[in-house]
């Protein structure tokens, strides 16, 4: 009886998931059925499932027309460049924080844990500010008059660095802790210099940790639609996710032109880069959000 | 001799270690304060000026933004709504997001495909996810109404109507993070000791009680974590506003930190803008700092 009964909540369990399961995914199966029709079709039709008569495929082209195909070189090149800052940096002042004994390295520890909890809000605005007054750039003079700064200028998408990055510092130093000083030790007996110890011996026994900060930082720039949609007007030197961002929040007025397959098509191509980190590197990307609510 | 050539060692040892961690601090931390520790100061004193970033240089007015926002219904009817519709999609994502831990409990080979699939709405960016729901939610020809047609109901206006409309925004909001809330509950859920169980098995503890004695109180921390970053979190929420809703109908579901960037980005009126985060943040880190002490007071009790 008891296995009989332990037997039903067990398909049971099973159903409510699947279920749960479409439900999760079912904008996602919409998306990619949405960006089979084109535009009349699909104003025509509404439906839960977007089933085209002729499936057409040139909305997923798109993202490789001219116009597609600038921002979604930029948001390669931005993904690359902060993936490879974030784990230089945390490479860097990681080791420095768990190995290194010098004044202040309280105080700094502090202000990694305090960056962390400061609300986005009262840095947004001012951020905007000193993007547009920032002296030299976009035609600003040296008191950051006369031109607009950062903003519209593709060097926004790049140069800003902010405090985010501490939260990998912190995961970084944490895994130093847990790895014993011997191994330092030793090589630097035998005579490795700072730079060996770091790349051929500390380096190899983190990757683990080194591969949760890659991913997951990859994951966030590639979907910091925010960022290049609030900096830069231009497609052509913004991102894709900005581009959809654009199109998506044009689809409330009237004016805009309303063409959802086009911004499925750019949605679907948009989401499978993160999709491959996330399916690749699934065990650490969880792993760093578990962590980051275990330690943090 | 012997020991005080040794000492002489070991302080030129530590001093060359000061000077190599300041050598590689230092400069990062320069860099990283320019893009947010100076932000920081700028927005403290932005509030105090007029100040319309596309021509002109700031000006001190003092008080006068501030007297604006409090001396109008209209900041601090955002403000409410911000913290009421930001509590609701809190509450709302804490909630599902443990019952989805504990489903997830629960041995099966199909576990791993479970846990991976309510995760996947979140490594989209909203921006991309957000087309479905404004296709679905067309009031004439969305696929909602025209289902509900089907079924022979009355379509429902939603974007007239302010229930529906946060209705959607808590809908999208949970949808999108559910998945990573529950991988920390299930990370603290897992956490906990099995030989508690087992020992409170052997001691005749019910399930109810288990929950109650073990389960609890080993999450104690995890939740806390949860409560306050997502208490941070949504007390800045504006994309899936802006996305889903853009503030309407008749800005009824239009929040503080929506209006801020209008303010600021769209109005180029930085000194209201500065005004108001100021106030946000302070409210935020108020209300964090009052969530810390009730859970840690909790803490303290047991």
């Amino acid at each position: 009886m008891n296995k009989v009964l332990r037997k039903t909540l067990k398909i049971v369990w099973v159903i409510g998931m699947l279920v749960l399961v479409v439900f999760m995914l079912y904008p996602f199966i919409y998306s990619f059925l949405g960006a089979l029709n084109n535009k009349r079709d699909f104003g025509n039709m509404g439906t839960l499932l977007p089933i085209p008569k002729k499936a057409e495929f040139r909305n997923f082209l798109y993202a490789f027309s001219k116009t597609g195909i600038p921002p979604l070189i930029n948001t390669f090149a931005r993904t690359t460049w902060y993936t490879f800052w974030n784990v230089l940096v945390a490479i860097m002042l990681g080791y420095v924080m768990a190995r290194y004994e010098f004044k202040g390295k309280k105080l700094f520890l502090i202000f990694i844990i305090c960056s962390q909890v400061v609300p986005s809000v009262l840095t947004m605005i001012p951020s905007f500010v000193m993007m547009s007054k920032l002296p030299f750039f976009g035609g600003n003079n040296w008191m950051g008059m006369g031109g607009h700064g950062l903003i519209n200028n593709p060097l926004v998408l790049y140069l800003p660095f902010g405090w985010g990055v501490l939260l990998w510092v912190f995961l970084f130093m944490q895994s130093m802790k847990s790895l014993p000083k011997d191994f330092e030790e030793a090589a630097e007996i035998d005579g490795c210099n700072f730079r060996l110890t770091l790349t051929k011996v500390v380096l190899p026994m983190q990757k683990p940790i080194l591969a949760v900060i890659a991913a997951n930082t990859a994951l966030g720039t590639w979907n910091d639609w925010f960022t290049p949609f609030m900096y830069i007007n231009r497609v052509k030197d913004s991102t894709l996710p900005a581009y959809i961002g654009m199109l998506a929040t044009s689809l409330q007025e009237m004016s805009g032109d309303r063409d959802f397959p086009k911004l499925f098509g750019l949605s679907c191509i948009s989401i499978i880069p993160p999709l491959l980190i996330f399916l690749f590197f699934q065990k650490y990307i969880i792993q760093g959000i578990a962590s980051a609510g275990i330690k943090g | 001799m012997v020991m005080a050539g040794r000492q002489e060692r070991v302080l030129t040892r530590k001093q060359r270690q000061s000077r190599r961690a300041y050598a590689v601090i230092l400069p990062f931390f320069l860099y990283i304060a320019i893009w947010s520790l100076l932000p920081l100061v700028i927005g403290l004193l932005l509030g105090f000026t007029d100040f319309n970033a596309l021509n002109g240089l700031p000006k001190w007015v003092g008080l006068k933004n501030f007297k604006t926002f409090f001396g109008s219904r209209d900041y601090i009817d955002l403000l409410i709504r911000q913290m009421w519709m930001g509590g609701l999609c809190l509450v709302a994502n804490v909630v599902l997001s443990f019952l989805l831990a504990l489903a997830l409990n629960v041995k099966h080979p199909l576990r791993g495909f479970f846990r991976t699939s309510v995760y996947i709405p979140n490594i989209a960016a909203a921006a991309i996810t957000s087309g479905v729901f404004i296709a679905l939610l067309n009031p004439f020809n969305g696929g909602l109404n025209m289902f509900f047609k089907s079924l022979g109901m009355d379509p429902i206006i939603w974007n007239y109507s302010q229930f529906w409309m946060v209705f959607w925004i808590i809908v999208f909001f949970v949808w999108r993070s559910v998945g990573p809330a529950a991988i920390i509950w299930l990370g603290g859920l897992q956490s906990i000791d099995a030989s508690l169980y087992e020992a409170a098995k052997v001691d005749g503890a019910s399930k109810v009680q288990q929950v109650k004695y073990i389960t609890i109180p080993g999450l104690r921390f995890i939740s806390a974590y949860i409560l306050l970053t997502g208490l941070i979190g949504v007390m800045q929420m504006f994309d899936v506003v802006m996305l889903i809703s853009h503030g309407n109908p008749y800005g009824k579901t239009d929040v503080l930190m929506y209006r801020i960037y209008r303010d600021g980005v769209i109005s180029f009126n930085m000194g209201m803008a500065g005004a108001a985060s100021t106030v946000l943040g302070l409210v935020t880190v108020l209300i964090a700092f009052v969530a810390f002490f009730i859970i840690s007071k909790g803490d303290n009790n047991e």
